[in-house]
């Protein structure tokens, strides 16, 4: 297995027609884009905007961020299981539009209680320093989805409208010279010539059943892990779309855009790379509903890491909110009972920034964990002229002058290993 | 500058132990550690009132003792409060502890004190207050006035306040978050690989450790006993007539299922926003197992279900609230006459 990513770099996007890679200048036909959407009856229209970095402009609720990116002609499906058949992601040829996002507005609040704005897309100022993701160019999906469908109904045409919107751009690419081209070094179990390099894998958790998926909820080549055992994947798996986030993200800090770009395996990759470590492989797990699941995930993943990839240490990051850290903790206990080296990543999801409610285990082998944000930060939004959002409520919501908590700012409290903060405990 | 300190019966020249019980007595100026004090702090750092008291009156009239000070501070236009250092003086740094968060708290002025780490004081007051680790020994006086003394001058200019180990105070228990360069996935790496190699490395989050809860002994005779079941995965009548929150609950609600065999769903809600809550408003008992234990009652299992269950929410519930919450509902237990309590969570 071994992916090419086929690199376009993009400095701006603007609307025109034809759709066209004009140099580094993304041409975006809205009316093509339309009918790319309109294809799903769920929605009744749909139109968009484009974000530059550094622009004063406000955007939100977002549901989801994707990297445009589309597999070359016999490269296999685009987001496998979900757009197309389940054809092995990470394999083959992928045109990358480097420096584009698409990023698919909601008309709903994920989660009144904690985050009533959902989660915000900033272009300017403190809170865009803080995510990566105001550094791209982004194309907003404002979609209008027909009423009286359940949320559920909602969110799948969401998912759906914007993995279209991103692989109908990233087509655009095909026939374009890449300005760089990206390939991984082989990575296994059984790849020889690393003796003596520490072996690390990284089990990541790609859902929590703390809430039951839905029977079409695409999360795993289209399937919603329903049954599902941890299972190893190739990083490049990961990267190259078997993997999306789930339809209702509670906690959030899950994009697609950082399954393409995932923090923790590219960085694994750069180690590996460079000769420091020997990167065995993944292992894509789930947080479970109860015990009975927990502990069934949790060994499997930990004789996983142990048999099938053999590795002697492992990086471990989990999904969701709260719950899903009894998982990780629990993993990482079996994984070091075992003798194989841990660390962790956890978010704060206490609101009294006290050191005793903040980790959710309390288990001394674990011991190395890495902070990846909680409530503890916040910034004074200005008021915008430019505020895009799907309904006139949320414009009006987002309008500002405003507090925002920093995990309802996107990208920046990313669970994936994007985020930039950490924790000091004074 | 204008300073306020305050001593014990030792270190305000009194004398030792046998002079415990020494009542508060207020005198102008500088007295022996306070004379440190103002030349750490510099030129025009002044002493204005020093307050003695003994260890034992102190403890044993900590309102009264913290009334007079108050009183006296009240008009006195002081700009600092410290309190000690204690070192590992229990009663001193109990009371030093306590007059600086009054003081803190009444006039809004910035408080100092210091003690060893293994000081009770410390555990009191160590999240409100900056407390200079002493350490134990009084030789190192000098020294920790003049970390009591930088502290101050921070506080004082309004300068942020660095790290515990920077500033030389006990940690407080407190999280602040912090934007830095590397991701938190190169972070993890680097962690990981730092402990594969045996090399030191430092954890993001302190452990957490909570003392055991003994293991209650078991109910002798359960088709005697009275039983309660309590929840914290939200369970509220409809319009949740209590309104306790869906996330951090403050509040928890005691409700009635007196003559109620089977929960319906249209009767209830569920305030919580943790846990996929659609089985649980199909069909309530399957949180609060009422149908199960009436069953269990009717055949003699137990002995009888009490008539009301108690509910809250306790997602993302830091303990600092649930310790009340749970305080509050122990307290309606015992006064229910309850043998024995099922808790389902979620």
């Amino acid at each position: 297995m071994q992916l090419t990513l086929a690199n376009h770099p993009i400095t701006d996007l603007q609307f025109g027609a034809p759709a066209r890679l004009d140099g580094t200048v993304l041409v975006v036909d809205a009316d093509s884009l339309s009918r790319v959407v309109l294809q799903d009856p769920a929605f009744v229209g749909v139109h968009f905007e484009i974000a530059r970095p550094g622009e004063p402009c406000r955007a939100g609720p977002i549901f989801d961020v994707i990297e445009p990116r589309a597999k070359a002609p016999a490269g296999g499906a685009d987001f496998p299981g979900i757009l197309g058949p389940a054809t092995t992601a990470g394999v083959g040829t992928t045109d990358v539009l480097k420096g584009a996002a698409v990023s698919v507005l909601a008309e709903i609040s994920p989660d009144l209680t904690r985050s009533a704005t959902g989660r915000v897309l900033e272009m300017s100022g403190a809170p865009a320093d803080a995510s990566d993701y105001a550094n791209l160019h982004h194309l907003l999906v404002i979609p209008q989805t027909k009423p009286g469908l359940s949320r559920q109904a909602v969110e799948k045409a969401y998912r759906l409208a914007g993995l279209r919107v991103a692989v109908a751009l990233a087509r655009l690419a095909a026939t374009e010279a890449p300005e760089s081209v990206m390939r991984f070094e082989p990575v296994g179990p059984a790849e020889t010539g690393r003796e003596g390099l520490p072996r690390v894998a990284y089990v990541g958790q790609i859902f929590s059943r703390q809430r039951k998926p839905e029977v079409d909820e695409p999360i795993l080549y289209g399937a919603n892990t329903d049954g599902m055992l941890p299972v190893v994947l190739h990083p490049d798996e990961w990267l190259d779309g078997a993997v999306v986030p789930s339809l209702h993200s509670w906690f959030g800090g899950t994009e697609t855009y950082f399954y393409q770009n995932h923090p923790i395996i590219l960085d694994l990759y750069r180690r590996h790379h460079a000769r420091k470590i020997n990167f065995v492989g993944t292992i894509a797990t789930i947080a479970g509903a109860d015990n009975f699941d927990r502990e069934r995930h949790c060994q499997v993943a930990a004789c996983l890491v142990q048999w099938n990839l053999r590795a002697e240490g492992a990086v471990l990051s989990k999904y969701g909110g709260g719950l899903p850290h009894a998982d990780l903790a629990e993993t990482a206990r079996l994984l070091e009972n075992m003798g194989i080296r841990t660390a962790v990543m956890v978010s704060d999801v206490s609101r009294d920034r006290r050191v005793e409610s903040a980790l959710l285990f309390n288990v001394p082998e674990v011991d190395a964990i890495v902070y990846n944000g909680g409530n503890g930060m916040r910034w004074e939004l200005p008021r915008l002229d430019r505020v895009i959002a799907a309904t006139p409520q949320f414009r009006n919501l987002l309008s500002g002058p405003m507090t925002i908590d920093a995990p309802n700012v996107i990208g920046v409290t990313n669970q994936q290993g994007a985020s930039r903060m950490t924790a000091l405990v004074y | 500058m204008r300073i306020a300190h305050y001593l014990n019966q030792f270190f305000g020249g009194i004398g030792a132990e046998e002079h415990a019980g020494k009542d508060l007595e207020i005198r102008d100026g500088a007295v022996g550690p306070g004379k440190l004090l103002e030349s750490a702090l510099g030129d025009n750092a002044r002493v204005a009132l020093t307050f003695v008291c003994g260890d034992n009156y102190a403890v044993e009239h900590q309102d009264e003792l913290t009334a007079a000070v108050l009183a006296k501070l009240r008009t006195a236009e002081i700009d600092l409060f410290i309190g000690g250092p204690c070192f590992d003086a229990g009663r001193y740094g109990m009371a030093a502890g306590a007059l600086c968060r009054a003081v803190q708290n009444e006039l809004s002025i910035p408080v100092v004190t210091a003690m060893s780490e293994e000081n009770p004081g410390v555990d009191l007051h160590r999240e409100a207050l900056y407390i200079i680790d002493s350490g134990t020994s009084i030789a190192k006086l000098r020294d920790v006035i003049a970390k009591m003394a930088a502290l101050s001058k921070k506080l004082l200019a309004n300068l942020p306040i660095g790290l515990p180990h920077e500033e030389s105070y006990l940690q407080r228990g407190w999280l602040r978050d912090q934007l830095v360069e590397q991701t938190a996935a190169s972070r993890l790496v680097d962690m990981l690989l730092a402990k594969m190699a045996g090399q030191p490395f430092q954890s993001e989050m302190p452990a957490t450790s909570f003392a055991p809860v003994p293991i209650p002994a078991g109910v002798k005779d359960l088709s005697k006993a009275k039983v309660m079941l309590i929840t914290d995965g939200g369970l509220v009548p409809k319009g949740n007539p209590d309104r306790i929150e869906g996330t951090a609950a403050t509040r928890w609600g005691s409700y009635s299922i007196a003559e109620n065999d089977d929960l319906r769903g249209e009767e209830y809600e569920v305030s919580h926003g943790g846990y996929d809550t659609r089985f649980v408003q199909e069909d309530p008992d399957r949180l609060v197992p009422v149908d199960a234990m009436r069953e269990m009652e009717r055949s003699g299992v137990i002995g009888k279900l009490h008539d009301e269950f108690l509910s809250t929410c306790g997602r993302s519930n830091p303990l600092s609230n649930t310790r009340r919450l749970g305080r509050e509902m122990a307290a309606k237990v015992k006064q229910a006459g309850v043998d024995a309590v099922i808790l389902t969570s979620t």
